[in-house]
């Protein structure tokens, strides 16, 4: 066994080509870069009939603003979404390849995704790789089940939460639900509260920044409200207008859409239930 | 499994950036812990899975789903240009239903040190005629 084993090419995923060599520069003396700060408000919380989550959209690079807009609201399943905080490469890959694996086992079993699968997905990997990636989530769905929120820490561990908080302004966010969540929220109440824990990070947090995103999932529905609040406009645009030099030419604006290359007939005959 | 450990992979000696000083230590720990807890905890989930199998089926259904498990990892395409897909083998042990990071991050195919395979070399150490992993992956 071991020998077909050993005959089948190698696999891709982490690589540790390069920790001896890594090892063997810090002992000569090479001084490693630092850890750069991550930051981010990313909040959840039940109401009477779902789940809303919220986050802002700073991305941080240490001590810069690497991006004022960014989307830290992830899709999973079309009935669950996710919040991430840390690496936003690594929350990014982590709920990418999780939304793939879901979606692979509705096409294998035929029905709607539970957060529990998603949790456990993500729990199992985030601990299978002892903390290294490094992804502070806040996942929240409805499902046959009822609404569930979830927060999963980077070494894999879980919380089953009505309302949840992560990342650097998590303290922030948790002081306005602490005092003002209570059961049986309405939309509109749930969606001020959420907006405004969101709001005490953006301006008590320095990881945190820019604008408000909101995610409302009720049963059979969800609307993503991409930058339902703009608490920090841009105060400054040139009167000119900025003009940009025309270099690109324009050559051809019809898109041709690939042809699918599989029918999926949906009600076939199954063939084993 | 433990080939990295025991058989002397071709190019390592030379190759002292990636793989350090060849010794005795360097050779038996692993470059990273998480390396080694990643591949003993696809171990024990293997492990985990046949005893429960064993409990629930009885001995032989484990044992014969090792036979055919080896039977249809016999089953492959000549070295060489195009990889062997597993159809049978990914779908027998349900791999087909899995996805993760190995599935599309750094494919040892696109790496631009790899090492084409060679045909005859493979078919050698497949045949039991030569030794040595018939695709080392590095150059």
């Amino acid at each position: 066994m071991t020998r077909f084993a050993e005959s089948a090419p190698s696999k891709g995923g982490f690589s540790f080509d390069l920790c001896k060599r890594n090892e063997m520069l810090v002992q000569k003396g090479l001084k490693q870069p630092s850890f750069l700060k991550t930051g981010t408000t990313i909040v959840g919380l039940v109401f009477q009939d779902g789940v809303i989550l919220g986050a802002d959209t700073r991305a941080t690079e240490g001590p810069i603003v690497a991006d004022k807009n960014c989307e830290k609201i992830h899709y999973m399943a079309p009935n669950i979404y996710c919040c991430g905080a840390g690496t936003a490469a690594d929350t990014e890959a982590v709920t990418d390849m999780v939304s793939s694996n879901l979606k692979l086992h509705r096409y294998h079993t035929g029905r709607e995704s539970r957060v529990v699968t998603a949790l456990t997905l993500l729990k199992s990997h985030l601990f299978s790789y002892q903390g290294h990636v490094s992804a502070a989530l806040v996942l929240g769905g409805v499902d046959v089940t009822g609404p569930h929120l979830h927060t999963i820490y980077p070494h894999g561990s879980t919380d089953t939460l009505p309302f949840a908080t992560m990342g650097s302004g998590s303290l922030a966010a948790m002081a306005i639900f602490e005092s003002k969540y209570r059961e049986g929220l309405t939309r509109d109440e749930g969606v001020k509260i959420v907006a405004e824990a969101i709001c005490s990070g953006i301006f008590n947090d320095l990881g945190s920044g820019s604008n408000v995103d909101i995610c409302v999932i009720t049963k059979g529905k969800q609307e993503y409200l991409r930058n339902y609040m703009l608490p920090n406009p841009r105060t400054y645009v040139s009167e000119k207008g900025y003009t940009f030099s025309k270099k690109t030419e324009v050559l051809l604006t019809k898109i041709t859409p690939l042809r699918e290359l599989v029918e999926v007939i949906e009600g076939g005959d199954a063939m084993e239930e | 499994m433990d080939s990295a450990k025991t058989i002397p992979m071709e190019g390592r000696a030379d190759d002292l950036l990636r793989f350090g000083i060849h010794g005795v230590k360097s050779d038996i720990i692993e470059p990273h812990p998480l390396q080694s807890a990643r591949r003993s905890a696809k171990l024990t989930q293997e492990e985990m899975k046949k005893k429960i199998l064993s409990n629930t089926y009885g001995a032989a259904f484990p044992m014969k789903m090792e036979l055919d498990r080896q039977i249809l990892s016999k089953f492959q395409r000549p070295p060489g240009a195009i990889p062997s897909s597993f159809v049978g083998l990914e779908a027998f042990t349900g791999a087909m239903e899995d996805f993760g990071f190995e599935d599309y991050l750094n494919d040892p195919r696109e790496s631009e040190s790899v090492r084409p395979v060679d045909l005859h070399h493979a078919m050698e150490v497949r045949l039991g005629l030569s030794k040595g992993p018939p695709c080392p992956s590095f150059m």
